[in-house]
């Protein structure tokens, strides 16, 4: 089963680079910790899951990379060839040389359409590649205009091509006091937007993940690669190979029991359709024991409604909308985000 | 290049009833059964193929009697479900090529259109959480999407097997090893297995011919034995038996009466019969563009002569068709239920309706 990566943007490809690097030294690591034949299995599923290994010396990483500059997709191509064990398929990418100004519009109505083709023929050659395409994960951030904008045209150009396949989009939740002024309208539009094609959505708090390098850490200069280099950690861990059956063959005992508690579910789910555990013996990134949670819960409710209330804010103020109106998103379109992006809150506040 | 598709049923328009059949429910495991629940799932099971003779769903849950009516309804069932022929294509060898089509009309009545909608009286307890539904909708739409996955990526794998192996075969009409072959060649110790299984599938054919060369002697002794005349021509049954035999019937009661007054009765009767055979044929007859089953794929550079071979083209076609067509009666069924709601929502104070 394999997956192939879309990486948007300056975000997406530095965080996609770190995924794939975070998943081939886990690969290459000796400490499985596990017996050999464990060992091969584990890395044949991984190989078949994130890399093409047909001619090169080196396993292809299954991805495709898109930004409107060129400095980051050059930087993340070279660094990965350097690495010598894994590297990116050098056609397997497209760029511009304009960048997006941190417009969602620009990104979306303007470069969007002009380069679909182009776009979506790279994502069908890395499609056709796989025997069995398991579906697409793609990466972004909500806040600027490429990854955004953009990212959200690409998923909804997914979803046309490939009606059946799973789409998982990784969003980057920007800092609360981030940099880029229309980071809460590029944020309700890309979330609006994405609810429409994707499966799901899989969101890094910018903010969490930071002080989970302050913190836990203990980084002192903190870095964007120390706060990629943990988000593709825990992406890493919870995309790498596991046993499929319940029954099978457990190494330790369960130590999740205690999610069952009914209180921790809703009242229309019981715990046994909730929660799902997968095992693997093999050893991630050289960590003895680890676990990864991925929960669908009212965790984000407060960011989601801060976020939308500030764009509100602005938006009953119309500030900046001409940048957005003047390629082509109209008032109706943020209107439109806004219910949608409600209704989400709602549903999720009376879960 | 091409692929084809060889037909290995025959396509009738019953069809949809034998892909029931082929879901292994017909024969389930009977010995765990009590005799109950034998009797019982026996006459349900008939039920489901459309049989209406009454006589056999009165007969008593402890098997005490109804052994003529059984054989009636398995004689019904023989002659319908080609239940020899079904049960020789279950157990074919499979060659791994196999893929199964089907391009019939829904069998949905158009009843359907008529009725109101009710919604059902619910009380308190039976009502169910709307968002457990759409979870459970979403699953499995989810694990039906990982099915149609694996289907593909079989199909990819098919084709590689196909596409390695041309010119390989030595059946020139193939060109191609299928999917045994293609095991048997990696594991030639395989060959054992697949023997045994060749010389089963052979007895059952050897056993099917000499069924087929006795087999009009069963219909006309089941036609002798059947004294029950008015069963056969009322109008609530629907027994029929095969075609060539009706004529004879006819003519043996002619013949056992030999009265003017009871002849004139006699022609009446079969020229009544013969209109409804007529008919019956006519609904019975198979449609020529439908293809129903399983078929074996084969892999072609050109287009084929033979009259059987489908081209995978041609159906795949029919199929966008029949899904373009599809999507217009969902998409107009959506727009009723939106204008449904609206109005719903117009006749509610203070309360705005957005439609998805």
């Amino acid at each position: 089963m394999s997956i192939v990566t879309v990486q948007l943007g300056q975000c997406g490809n530095q965080i996609g680079h770190e995924v794939f690097n975070a998943i081939c030294s886990d690969v290459h690591g000796t400490h499985g910790l596990c017996s050999k034949k464990e060992n091969e299995s584990y890395c044949d599923a991984c190989k078949e899951r994130f890399f093409c290994e047909e001619e090169s010396e080196v396993p292809v990483a299954r991805a495709v990379l898109v930004d409107m500059e060129p400095k980051v997709i050059s930087q993340t191509l070279s660094m990965a060839a350097r690495s010598g064990y894994w590297k990116y398929d050098d056609r397997s990418h497209f760029c511009q040389k304009q960048g997006s100004g941190n417009n969602w519009a620009n990104g979306y109505s303007v470069h969007g359409p002009r380069h679909k083709e182009v776009i979506m023929n790279l994502v069908q050659k890395e499609a056709e590649k796989c025997d069995r395409l398991g579906g697409f994960f793609t990466i972004m951030s909500m806040a600027g205009g490429t990854g955004s904008g953009l990212g959200a045209y690409v998923t909804q150009c997914l979803r046309d091509a490939f009606p059946t396949s799973f789409i998982l989009n990784h969003v980057i939740w920007p800092y609360g006091t981030g940099e880029i002024i229309v980071q809460n309208y590029n944020s309700v539009l890309t979330l609006s937007h994405l609810y429409q094609s994707s499966d799901a959505l899989l969101v890094h708090e910018n903010d969490v993940i930071h002080k989970i390098c302050a913190q836990l850490m203990n980084i002192k200069q903190i870095s964007f690669r120390d706060v990629n280099q943990v988000i593709a950690h825990q992406l890493g861990s919870v995309f790498q190979p596991t046993y499929t059956a319940e029954g099978g063959l457990h190494y330790s005992r369960n130590p999740l029991g205690s999610f069952r508690d009914p209180s921790l579910y809703t009242s229309w789910l019981n715990p046994q359709d909730a929660f799902n555990v997968w095992k693997t013996p093999r050893a991630f990134n050289k960590y003895e024991k680890s676990a990864s949670l991925v929960s669908n819960s009212q965790f984000l409710l407060k960011p989601l409604d801060n976020v939308v209330g500030k764009a509100w804010n602005m938006f009953a103020s119309k500030a900046y909308i001409h940048q957005y109106t003047k390629f082509g998103i109209e008032e109706e379109d943020f209107l439109d985000s806004f219910t949608a992006l409600e209704q989400v809150i709602s549903s999720y506040t009376i879960l | 290049t091409t692929c084809l598709l060889l037909p290995l049923e025959n396509s009738s328009s019953f069809l949809s009833r034998t892909s029931f059949y082929n879901n292994c429910w017909f024969f389930p495991s009977m010995y765990c059964l009590s005799l109950y629940n034998q009797i019982r799932f026996v006459k349900s099971a008939l039920w489901y193929h459309g049989y209406g003779r009454p006589e056999l769903y009165r007969l008593p849950s402890d098997g005490s009697a109804g052994s003529r009516e059984l054989l009636l309804a398995f004689s019904w069932l023989l002659h319908r479900l080609s239940l020899l022929e079904q049960l020789l294509a279950r157990n074919r060898v499979k060659t791994g090529d196999e893929t199964s089509v089907c391009t019939c009309e829904d069998d949905l009545p158009n009843s359907q259109t008529g009725t109101t909608e009710i919604a059902p009286e619910y009380g308190l307890e039976d009502r169910v959480d709307v968002r457990y539904l759409q979870w459970l909708n979403g699953r499995l739409r989810f694990q039906w999407r990982s099915l149609h996955a694996q289907h593909q990526e079989q199909c990819k794998l098919l084709h590689k097997i196909h596409l390695f192996t041309s010119g390989s075969h030595m059946d020139q009409t193939l060109g191609h090893f299928s999917v045994t072959e293609t095991d048997l060649v990696r594991q030639p110790e395989n060959y054992k297995q697949l023997l045994q299984l060749l010389e089963l599938e052979t007895m059952q054919l050897e056993a099917f011919l000499e069924w087929k060369q006795l087999e009009p002697v069963y219909w006309q002794w089941m036609v002798m034995n059947q004294t029950d005349f008015e069963g056969i021509f009322s109008q609530k049954s629907t027994i029929l038996f095969p075609l060539p035999f009706f004529p004879l019937q006819v003519k043996t009661k002619e013949e056992e009466l030999q009265k003017e007054e009871f002849s004139a009765t006699a022609r009446k009767i079969q020229e009544s019969v013969e209109l409804k055979l007529l008919n019956l044929t006519h609904l019975c007859a198979p449609k020529k563009t439908q293809l129903h089953g399983s078929c074996r794929l084969v892999f072609r550079s050109k287009h084929p002569a033979s009259k059987m071979a489908v081209s995978a083209t041609e159906v795949i076609r029919e199929l966008q068709m029949r899904e373009a067509s599809l999507e217009r009666e969902l998409k107009q069924l959506q727009e009723e239920c939106r204008q449904r709601l609206d109005e719903i929502a117009e006749g509610l104070d203070g309360v705005i309706c957005i439609s998805p």
